[in-house]
């Protein structure tokens, strides 16, 4: 089972997720990127049945890009997980439904505030200030109600999301070893070691 | 089902039975002081020992017809079970902290349940799972307590109390009990807390959590976990895990039971309601809800 | 493109906050009801300025009956933006849609051109203010002051002279009341001549768009020194 977590801060949203590909007992690979940059300033974390999850990504990557290159400004981040939403709503009641969660984070560069969107594959959208999928959520979210802070700095988000982290570490039977971070803000997308 | 062929066996253990029976039976000379163990034959003379059940045919598929709301949600009976409950035990003692929503279902049923069973003044038991169930067995289990104390002229130990519940459950094991439980007190050797549940585990440990909440309980409490809490700080401890439970899982919340086991026994500290330490606190100064926390904070970064 | 050079003119002019509309009116008269336009939900008269949304504002100089068909298309277009996106459509994007259907009645024989050419004024958070003109054909581009219909080179020459970078939205109300009238036929600006209106930031910086009632025209002349000569009035003052 995959697990994500993606949290704000000042002028920040950092998105992690397990880089585990599982297939029945086997783990597959160990280092597999379940976080796509869809444009400068969007970071999106997807989880779900093998398969939809990285075509659906593409296909949203693809269309995101296209907008891009027609309008010469990217989606903004509310427009985008928008667009996205409504997406896998329309899947979802077609023959063949995306299984796709998804956490958003992106920048706006135009109100220069982290925005940070909670989608399931129902197409249920809600704006967080954190959020998390998979089995992680349940230990997580009640952790951030704790420790979560709008207004932290880069330094202390990572604190949290290390809590996080740890957390699954230690109670989840079968957590996952390593997470792959990223983070976006107003100089654009890039990966942090934790 | 080889009842009918063993009745007309004449080899095998069910013609030993049946020849040991008769013995019994027939036998005048088995003297009065013989009774108690029935010539010696005791176990076998009767068959194997049997517990008082209800009388179905078979009690573990009965409850399971009239309970299992998965398979039928129209059922008669539905078994309390979200819950969330907590214990741990730290420098100055044990603290034990509930929540007090009962659900039957998708059905708040109650809103003001006891889920610490006072077994004595230095025990107490937590209630998860099927609320008759702990409450009926938790009260036998605080009889037998007593009786080891009048036999024993000592307070029987966290751990023999916790090991006589274990076993008590192990065998009504796959007859539909369902508890998930905490013995914590004080005896001898310090603080201890024991859980128990109706698979017949049981566990000695520092920190558990039990219930449908115990995940965002866990969450909020090994983050904020030290040995040497202080009393202030492992009761505050032991309610913002409850908070966390009560906010997040939908099965439990209402109030918050807080208790904290010392030297001299036990000790209620207070009463909490969910939704007042949402947006107040304990003191009425600073609420736990995330919201109420960051009132008035933005990650909005525009340049200065 | 014979049509909108006889239509009443429209003017634009970009400030640096807030966009300013204003519009001739042809179809005028004694007999003309007009009750419906003093309280009316916009306010205006419906003829020459529409709301497109609620970021957008245009002004249409040509045949009426393609414009309402143009404004209809524009506001499906804005609407399904806002489903899909959950946002107020660009300006520009907007501009593109439209330019895209006209165009589309110039490459095919038997089918007739619409024959507007309509002014957006419109807010962004992309880029800001703007101000674009379409014609015909479908060609679109992006101004700070410019004019189309009857007289539009009188009134661009106008424009060209008076207009300033960094213009407020205040000075650019005057701009375009000053310009419109020189620029058109009648002798004196009313509220039966013309319509107007602005798009600016409220407190909480969403666009506000504002067409002005008949009522609000009129004091907006007296303040300029435009309005109606009251002879009567000046009578009495002298």
């Amino acid at each position: 089972m995959d697990i994500s977590f993606a949290l704000t801060g000042k002028g920040y949203v950092l998105v992690a997720a397990d880089t585990t590909a599982a297939r029945s007992i086997i783990k597959m690979k160990s280092d597999e990127d379940k976080i796509k940059v869809l444009s400068p300033h969007l970071l999106m974390a997807f989880s779900g049945e093998p398969g939809d999850t990285v075509n659906f990504a593409e296909y949203v990557e693809r269309n995101l890009r296209l907008y891009h290159i027609r309008h010469t400004y990217p989606l903004r981040p509310a427009s985008a997980a928008s667009w996205i939403r409504r997406s896998l709503a329309e899947s979802l009641r077609s023959r063949s439904p995306y299984s796709v969660n998804l956490l958003l984070g992106g920048y706006d560069t135009a109100t220069h505030t982290p925005e940070l969107y909670w989608v399931d594959y129902l197409g249920t959208m809600t704006s967080v200030p954190f959020g998390a999928h998979g089995y992680g959520s349940y230990f997580a979210l009640s952790l951030l109600d704790r420790y979560h802070d709008p207004e932290a700095g880069l330094e202390e988000g990572l604190a949290a999301l290390r809590r996080c982290i740890d957390e699954v570490s230690k109670r989840l039977v079968v957590s996952p070893g390593k997470y792959k971070v990223k983070v976006v803000d107003k100089d654009g997308v890039r990966e942090i070691e934790l | 089902m080889n009842s009918f062929a063993d009745r007309f066996s004449t080899t095998g253990t069910a013609v030993e039975q049946r020849r040991i029976k008769e013995y019994v039976a027939d036998e005048e000379d088995v003297s009065d002081s013989m009774w108690g163990s029935e010539a010696g034959f005791g176990t076998i003379a009767h068959g194997t020992p049997n517990f008082m059940v209800p009388t179905v045919p078979d009690p573990s598929a009965f409850l399971r017809l009239h309970t299992d709301d998965h398979a039928d949600p129209s059922c008669r009976i539905k078994i309390k079970h979200g819950t969330t409950t907590l214990a741990f035990r730290y420098q100055g003692g044990v603290i034990v902290a509930v929540d007090s929503r009962a659900t039957a279902g998708s059905y708040v049923a109650s809103g003001t349940v006891k889920k610490v069973i006072e077994i004595n003044p230095y025990l107490l038991g937590t209630m998860a799972g099927g609320a008759a169930d702990c409450q009926y067995w938790e009260t036998y289990l605080g009889m037998q307590c007593r009786l080891h104390e009048l036999r024993n002229r000592e307070r029987i130990s966290v751990a023999a109390a916790s090991k006589y519940l274990s076993n008590l459950v192990y065998n009504y094991k796959g007859m539909g009990l369902s508890m998930g439980t905490m013995i914590c007190g004080w005896d001898k050797t310090g603080p201890a807390i024991f859980y128990v549940d109706s698979d017949g585990t049981r566990l000695k440990g520092d920190l558990f959590s039990v219930g449908s909440g115990s995940t965002f309980a866990y969450g909020v409490l090994d983050q904020g976990y030290r040995w040497d809490l202080t009393d202030e700080e492992a009761q505050e401890l032991g309610r913002r895990g409850i908070y966390a439970a009560g906010h997040r899982d939908a099965f439990s919340g209402n109030t918050i039971n807080l208790y904290h086991v010392q030297q001299q026994g036990w000790k209620f500290i207070g009463n909490y309601d969910v939704s007042e330490m949402h947006y107040n606190g304990p003191t009425g100064t600073a609420g736990y809800g995330y919201g109420v926390r960051v009132e008035g904070r933005s990650s909005a970064n525009p340049p200065a | 493109m014979e049509a909108i050079s006889h239509a009443g003119t429209v003017l634009g002019v970009l400030a640096k906050d807030g966009v300013v509309l204003a519009a001739e009116k042809k179809v005028t008269g004694k007999l003309l009801d007009m009750s419906g336009s003093k309280e009316g939900g916009y306010g205006g008269s419906g003829e020459k300025i529409f709301l497109l949304n609620s970021n957008v504002i245009s002004g249409v100089a040509g045949l009426t009956a393609d414009a309402n068909s143009l404004v209809n298309y524009s506001r499906q277009t804005a609407q399904g933006h806002l489903f899909n996106y959950n946002d107020d459509i660009p300006v520009e994007l907007l501009v593109q849609r439209l330019c895209d259907l006209k165009q589309g009645y110039t490459q095919y024989g038997g089918l007739r051109p619409f024959g507007v050419s309509i002014l957006y004024a419109g807010y962004d958070p992309h880029y800001q203010f703007q101000l674009y003109h379409s014609d015909p054909s479908g060609n679109y581009s992006g101004w700070k002051a410019t004019c189309i219909g009857a007289n539009n080179g009188t009134a661009q020459s106008l424009l060209k002279q008076e207009y300033k970078d960094d213009i407020g939205i205040d000075e650019a109300v005057g701009l375009v009341l000053r310009t419109m009238s020189k620029t058109m036929d009648s002798t004196t600006l009313g509220s039966e001549k013309l319509e107007f209106a602005t798009l600016t930031l409220d407190a909480d910086k969403r666009p506000k768009a504002k067409i002005y009632k008949p009522a609000e025209i009129d004091a907006l002349l007296v303040k300029h020194d435009l309005a109606k000569k009251d002879e009567d009035a000046e009578m009495r003052a002298a």
